[in-house]
């Protein structure tokens, strides 16, 4: 307590230089800590994202995500409903989800597009992936079904096909029998993704409306919806074990776009992490450095009545520790405050690349984060404190006492 | 060896020879000195700038190292001691007092008195203790709290003699103590010096120009171009 005392004293000796190298390291510490929380604020909200699009565990058939199919629904996923029911009994399982993928030709009378389809269980599917979806007008799909299938289509495809709630077209696709079969639908809504690239070939039905179109009874997918999201991995190995006859993956396995962005993150972040170091490195070998010269003749005295040269770099440590956590603990509350700004300011991020949308600019807050940031920084001035004295500690003491 | 050493004897050099290398060329700074400190003395080291005062203060100090000779602090053989051997006997057994007194500018008179048995580990209580009555000797107890820049020369050489006596060292080496003085408060830090080695049974030696306080001291060894006349 004593030497920190000592080493608080020798801080305060030149104060504008110490605010200065405290202030370096609290900006460098907030830097580090927003654009870290950034970076898991975006993994969360694609995680999210994705587990939402995908579910979390993703059940097909066992040839499903290997090889491509020759004719529609070849490796589709039969006696569905008992699997929905089985799986449904899993713990931790808040719902399961039946997709039947298709495309085609959509046409309306006078104009025909492409057209990538789902075939969904209307009851779970809005409820799930509602907030992805934004209703530009209309309404979900009717449960149970009408007699005149309807559909959800996107916003891009709607404007080209002169589509709006109510508006008739016709879907064309390839049956399971490798032959061409139409149904007349009902548009029903027109949603957006958020990406236009999407939204442009966007079709969504009631399962039974596209086994119909595919003559089919398969499903291409059961998407298991889990309460929390960590108990991912074991409910993959559950479902493995209960059919081991199939395919399963997790949406980690299948959320490419989240692995690249996170590996991209991971990188900028990392280097935007490594300069802050370099920065906090040169400011408290600035300002240490500064102090050691100055007291050169000191060091000497001390050395003289019995001082180790490890025990004056100690105090040179503590005083980088001083500084270096003063700096931390000013940064992370600078941090923290523009993280529970950004809670309520409700700034929007321009639309990413391939996205129509923006989101709101939000900074997540970790406490491994700030730890991990609070002991980098106080690790660095260590280290800092340590380079600049330990030269100096090991000077001749005549040489340090003669220093002028 | 030791055994040899009488029991008074503090300090013991035989033969001291240091050498400096300046570019192409070599001055001898000592040149074979021999000298005995007993306990409880005052030795005046005296000459000229150049004669070798402070080299001979340095290795009698252990802060420097000598070429040729020996050395003994206490009966203790230095010679091929490592540096963390010395740091730990000038912790132990040596005080030093400085010309400009070199006192720590942020701790107060109690902590720059205090610092070397902080080094020494004394538990708290007996270092205050010991501190302030350190302080009552050098009559400056009443300015504990103060930094040392907000005292007079010679209040600051005092507590510098304080640091350096708290210890109760075998040795104080004192480099030009009084240079920086009016005459009065010179040959009070003289007195005070005197008094406290003898109290304590200390070995001082001190480097000094002035004459007023090598004629307080019990010897003179007065130094000419690193040889003892």
């Amino acid at each position: 307590m004593k030497w920190l005392l000592f080493a608080w004293k020798n801080v305060l000796r030149n104060r504008r230089r110490a605010l200065l190298a405290l202030l370096i390291i609290a900006v460098g510490t907030a830097a580090g800590l927003i654009g870290g929380g950034f970076a898991l604020f975006t993994y969360e909200s694609l995680a999210e994202m994705t587990a939402r699009d995908t579910g979390h565990v993703v059940v097909a058939h066992s040839a499903y995500f290997g090889d491509d199919e020759d004719l529609p629904m070849k490796n589709g996923l039969s006696g569905a409903g008992k699997l929905t029911e089985k799986f449904a009994e899993m713990p931790g399982v808040r719902a399961v989800v039946p997709r039947l993928h298709f495309s085609g030709l959509i046409s309306n009378g006078d104009k025909s597009s492409i057209f990538v389809g789902t075939g969904v269980d209307p009851e779970t599917e809005f409820r799930l992936r509602g907030p992805q979806m934004t209703f530009v007008s209309g309404e979900v799909l009717s449960s149970p079904a009408p007699s005149v299938p309807e559909v959800v289509i996107g916003n891009e495809l709607a404007r080209q096909m002169k589509a709006k709630p109510g508006s008739s077209l016709t879907l064309l696709a390839t049956t399971t029998e490798g032959n061409l079969n139409a149904v007349d639908v009902t548009v029903k809504g027109i949603i957006s993704v958020g990406v236009p690239d999407i939204d442009k070939r966007l079709v969504l039905t009631a399962l039974p409306a596209a086994q119909k179109l595919l003559l089919t009874d398969k499903v291409s997918t059961l998407s298991l919806y889990l309460k929390d999201t960590s108990q991912t991995d074991a409910t993959l190995a559950l479902v493995k074990t209960a059919e081991p006859q199939l395919a399963a993956k997790t949406w980690l396995d299948l959320a490419v776009f989240y692995q690249s962005v996170k590996e991209l993150y991971n990188r900028i972040f990392g280097i935007l992490g490594a300069i802050m170091v370099v920065i906090i490195l040169f400011a408290m070998i600035n300002t240490l450095g500064m102090a050691v010269v100055e007291r050169t003749r000191e060091i000497g005295t001390l050395r003289a009545i019995g001082s180790q040269p490890g025990e004056i770099v100690r105090n040179f440590v503590l005083e980088g520790l001083v500084i270096g956590g003063g700096g931390a603990v000013l940064g992370m509350l600078m941090a923290l405050a523009i993280t529970v700004f950004l809670m309520f300011a409700n700034l929007q991020m321009p639309p990413p690349p391939g996205r129509s949308t923006g989101y709101a600019l939000l900074i997540n807050y970790s406490t491994p984060l700030y730890l991990g940031a609070a002991l980098t920084v106080l690790l660095v001035s260590g280290i800092a404190a340590w380079l600049v004295s330990v030269k100096a500690a090991r000077k001749p003491i005549t040489e340090a006492l003669a220093h002028v | 060896m030791s055994a040899t050493i009488p029991n008074s004897e503090r300090v013991r050099l035989t033969g001291i020879r240091k050498r400096y290398n300046t570019g192409d060329t070599a001055v001898e700074a000592l040149r074979g000195v021999s000298l005995n400190v007993a306990a409880g003395e005052l030795v005046a080291l005296t000459g000229p700038s150049g004669s070798g005062k402070s080299t001979l203060l340095n290795i009698c100090g252990l802060i420097d190292h000598q070429d040729e000779g020996e050395r003994f602090l206490a009966g203790t053989a230095i010679n091929g001691m490592a540096e963390a051997q010395l740091t730990r006997l000038r912790r132990e057994k040596v005080g030093f007092v400085f010309q400009n007194f070199n006192l720590v500018p942020v701790m107060n008179v109690h902590d720059n008195v205090e610092y070397p048995l902080l080094l020494l580990g004394v538990p708290a209580q007996e270092r205050h203790e010991r501190v302030r009555q350190a302080l009552a000797r050098v009559g400056i107890e009443q300015f504990a709290r103060r930094l040392p820049d907000a005292l007079s020369g010679g209040q600051r050489q005092r507590v510098a003699i304080a640091r350096a006596l708290i210890k109760v060292p075998y040795l104080v080496i004192a480099d030009e103590p009084t240079a920086n003085l009016d005459s009065v408060t010179a040959a009070q830090i003289v007195d005070l010096l005197r008094q406290l080695a003898s109290e304590q049974g200390s070995a001082v030696v001190v480097a000094t120009h002035d004459h007023r306080m090598a004629d307080h001291c019990d010897r003179v060894v007065q130094l000419v171009d690193g040889e003892m006349r």
